[in-house]
């Protein structure tokens, strides 16, 4: 067990940090709930101080019950005081636990698939032929949410989640790929943000599996303001999923492929339209650390990683048509408190004209997706979900957006599940609809 | 010792017994599970409790009290373990009684200007219940975005604002607490003067030794007008001081007086918190006057012109509430900040009179550098509260005994200086030993008397506040 736990001893100063000031616990979705301070982050952070200090062993039940009903969503971060890297920390301490042979069943399943695109691709695609019978709405009207059968109905309502909106024309068509030179609007004016730079579309693999349409809104907008979209062949899941569960090895494995591939188009800039794929993707520095070949790589690629709200949500952002919704925007806990940014993503809603934007409480609060947690964690995660649903609601809202894959599937399930006929989308997808409305896309 | 024995494990029947109160899902005592309740925010004192129970009402606490009273376990609460004294820490074993799931606020009364609340409501969510009414909880102490108005009640909480307003004290109208036999009871009149003994007084500030009080009723008061916010570079804390003391004396009553020194402003200046204070400054002074918009501007120019007489290099108005708020956040999360000092710290809590507040800080310096210690000074210095913070890493057995010294003398000299040992953090386990510095032997005989008669079984809360011999020299 030593040489595992010499693991988080490396991360000892990082662990250190924590004064115990306990300013984070109103922040946390799993204490607020529970009220227990070992489903806190001072707590989770006092099991990793105690397993360093050899007081406790990592394949402690009461540390690996804590640790994995973490939602990984990182709110803590953004009230420390003393900026104690809680994420990067829980990575750590959760492939000790993987490896001290405490992770579950489906933790090791989801990463297995996500990072093999022998796998993934065949999934995807019955997923996708699944979700085009339209048994999963069925299914997810009749199952009962007890138990067992609860769990079956969030993960197949999950599936279903990623149905297009119907307030939404369709996309051209369902997974068509853009290639390199596809010219998607030839009267492009010269004056616009991107000024040519070749810009790459992160495609991810849930993303591209089963909401490609996203990717294909984004390359489009990208397009459409000035930028030359690249094609890159080569590149895979970001590695996020593995690095969450202790898979700290497949991660990095990942993050080598990504960076030859990005390495070979020579993008300027790497547009990413999942916020857990660019939180992890800005992190490939601190996971290629001590990497003597990839190090220097990693912070190159890092560097040039941008939400695609971080290009658009500024003031040169082009102007589409009128799209006349009532919209309400949850922040994705990856967007909001791994990578910092909440005013972009307004200010790219606040740029379709006609679009009526309306807060939502809790906006900052995670929405209980966090992978497969509602399916892990089915009591803590429903309640969870059932709260984000509960506040969309009263938005009155016609459509929530938010940009992340894991957080549009949660709560689109949650939406189906409360039988609320609320549309869930990607922001980007509107700025891409009000684009062809207005005619930008001749 | 007096105490359950740290090895043997709660009786089934009282298991049975508390589960019966509570449901099952709500009481722990896995042993692994109970190392994140061994300490509060005050690291130095350690020591896991037999279990943690989490009642959601008036009546399952009161169950659970009654049960660990039949039993002879001693009963620890503990609010959201933001404390700074351990008294939230089950030292000599027990049970740990939460009140995180205590968090409704009963009533909000917005023409009698009172609230009824919860013991586990967080002050934060307090004032935000009562904002839309225009009104405010007006204690406000640092931690107010975490800590819980039960807390609040144990520690008689200050915080910056209380140079104008009062500590938590003057705010607290009712209680309704479960004795430490289990019983329920109102303290205080419910909105009305009771007269006779002011018990519900007697019982803010008990640190939990009398029992736990579940129920608050607090008065409430009309949100200021308008606020003006000054932030003052100096550089030299002494200087700092001096201004303090030339503002007060001038006969303004200013709502707030912080002093952050170097250390401090450097610590928060690298946090998500910064508010643009100058890190080559030896001080900063934050001045805040409130209430109706005329002569605050005056009051404002006036305090101004004490400082710049004091030696201040730079006079700064904060412009917007934005800026004013980032001042405050700035200031507020200063204590959580220090972890970028160093892994572990004492934080002092003592009062001063405000004239000796120059030459006090100046004999911290010293007794600092003495000892070669860090020493990160934030404080309350309107009302001569000083919060010294020396800072240390654990993993070194020596350093921690340079500042359990150093922290001894610091007191010392606050007392001779005609102070007292805690401000608002509470004795707790810290400050036990430093109880005689400033009680008399006959107060510290009708402060076991008081105690004997809340809690003649001495099971609430054990080894805090009163010294009884086992305490560390």
């Amino acid at each position: 067990m030593t040489h595992l736990i010499r693991e988080l001893q490396k991360r000892e100063e990082k662990l250190f940090h924590c004064v115990h000031c306990g300013f984070c616990l109103p922040a946390c979705p799993t204490y607020t709930r529970l009220g227990d301070e070992a489903d806190s982050p001072r707590g989770r952070l006092h099991f990793m101080r105690a397993i360093v200090e050899g007081r406790l062993e990592p394949d402690s039940p009461a540390v690996t019950r804590h640790l994995d009903r973490c939602l990984g969503c990182r709110a803590c971060e953004s009230v420390c005081p003393s900026g104690v890297e809680y994420g990067q920390l829980l990575e750590g301490a959760r492939e000790v636990v993987a490896r001290a042979g405490g992770a579950s069943f489906l933790t090791r399943l989801l990463p297995a698939v996500m990072g093999r695109p022998v796998l993934l691709r065949p999934a995807m695609l019955l997923a996708r032929i699944v979700r085009g019978t339209g048994i999963l709405d069925r299914a997810v009207r009749r199952l009962s949410g007890e138990g067992w059968s609860g769990q079956v109905r969030l993960g197949l309502g999950m599936m279903a989640a990623t149905s297009p909106p119907r307030l939404l024309s369709r996309s051209m068509s369902p997974n068509e790929l853009l290639g390199p030179e596809e010219k998607m609007d030839a009267e492009m004016p010269g004056e616009t943000m991107g000024h040519g730079t070749r810009a790459a579309v992160f495609k991810g693999c849930v993303q591209e599996g089963l909401l490609g349409r996203v990717n294909h809104a984004t390359a489009r907008v990208l397009n459409a303001n000035g930028f030359k979209v690249v094609d890159v062949p080569g590149q895979g899941c970001c590695g996020a999923v593995h690095a969450h569960t202790g898979g700290l090895k497949g991660a990095r494995e990942l993050a080598r492929r990504n960076i030859r591939a990005f390495e070979r188009a020579g993008a300027g800039v790497v547009a990413v339209n999942a916020a857990g794929c660019g939180a992890t993707m800005k992190e490939y520095p601190h996971l290629l650390g001590d990497d003597p070949e990839y190090g220097t790589r990693a912070r190159d690629l890092a560097a040039r990683v941008r939400d695609i709200s971080e290009i658009l949500g500024t003031a040169d952002v082009r102007v589409g048509g009128r799209l006349p919704m009532r919209v309400t925007y949850d922040a994705p806990c990856h967007l909001l408190h791994a990578q910092r940014i909440s005013a972009q993503p307004l200010a790219m809603l606040e740029s379709v004209p006609g679009l009526e934007l309306v807060p939502l409480r809790g906006h900052e609060e995670c929405c209980g997706g966090a992978g497969v947690y509602g399916i892990t964690h089915p009591e803590l995660g429903g309640r969870i979900g059932k709260d984000k649903v509960r506040a969309i609601v009263s938005t009155g809202a016609q459509a929530v957006a938010t940009g992340n894959p894991g957080c549009m599937m949660q709560i689109g399930a949650g939406l189906r599940m409360a039988g609320v006929a609320v549309d869930v989308v990607h922001p980007v997808e509107l700025l891409d609809e009000s684009y062809r409305r207005g005619g930008l896309y001749r | 010792m007096d105490g359950n024995d740290l090895t043997e494990p709660l009786p089934l029947q009282l298991l049975r017994d508390l589960q019966a109160a509570v449901g099952t899902d709500w009481i722990f005592s896995d042993p692994d599970r109970m190392v994140v309740y061994e300490t509060d925010a005050q690291t130095a004192h350690s020591q896991a409790p037999h279990a943690v129970v989490l009642p959601a009402t008036t009546e399952e606490a009161s169950e659970v009290v009654h049960a660990l009273h039949g039993h002879g376990i001693l009963m620890i609460p503990r609010g959201a373990g933001t404390g700074l004294s351990g008294g939230a820490v089950a030292l000599r074993g027990g049970v740990v009684v939460g009140t995180s799931r205590m968090t409704g606020i009963l009533e909000v009364d917005h023409e009698n200007r009172r609230a009824l609340v919860q013991c586990g409501v967080l002050n934060n969510d307090l004032n935000a219940a009562v904002a839309p009414y225009g009104l405010h909880y007006a204690p406000d102490p640092s931690s107010q975005s975490a800590c819980t108005i039960g807390g609040n009640v144990a520690e008689n909480s200050g915080g910056p604002h209380c140079l104008k307003y009062g500590v938590t004290s003057r705010y607290v109208t009712a209680l309704r607490v479960v004795l430490p036999d289990g019983r329920v009871t109102w303290l205080g009149g419910q909105g009305r003067e009771q007269g006779a003994f002011d018990l519900a007084g007697l019982f803010v500030g008990s640190e939990g030794c009398f029992g736990l009080a579940t129920e608050v009723e607090v008065a409430l008061l009309p949100l200021p007008e308008a606020a003006r916010t000054l932030l003052v570079i100096f550089e030299t804390i002494e200087d700092a001081g001096r201004a303090v003391t030339a503002i007060i004396s001038r006969g303004l009553l200013p709502a707030a007086l912080e002093i952050v020194d170097r250390n401090t402003i450097r610590a928060v200046e690298a946090s998500i918190f910064a508010a643009g204070y100058p890190t080559d400054a030896g001080a900063a002074l934050v001045v805040e006057f409130d209430g109706v918009e005329a002569g605050l501007e005056r009051h404002a120019e006036e305090a101004a012109r004490c400082c710049l007489d004091a030696g201040a290099r730079e006079v700064r108005h904060a412009e917007s509430d934005q800026e004013r708020m980032a001042l405050w956040k700035g200031r507020k999360k200063a204590f959580g900040a220090m972890g970028r000092l160093a892994p572990d710290l004492l934080v002092q809590d003592a009062t001063v009179p405000r004239s000796r507040l120059p030459g006090v800080l100046a004999r911290i310096s010293e007794i600092a550098r003495r000892y070669d210690l860090q020493v990160a000074n934030v404080f309350h210095a309107g009302d001569g509260n000083l919060h010294p913070n020396l800072v240390y890493d654990r993993r070194d057995p020596e350093e921690g005994r340079r500042v359990e010294q150093a922290s001894a003398e610091i007191m010392k000299v606050c007392v001779e200086a005609g102070g007292t040992i805690t401000g608002e953090h509470g004795v707790g386990v810290d400050k036990r030993k430093y109880m005689h510095l400033v009680f008399s032997p006959a107060e510290l005989e009708i402060l076991r008397g008081v105690k004997q008669v809340f809690d003649p079984m001495g099971l609430c809360n054990p080894g805090k506040v009163l010294p009884d011999g086992q305490e560390a020299p």
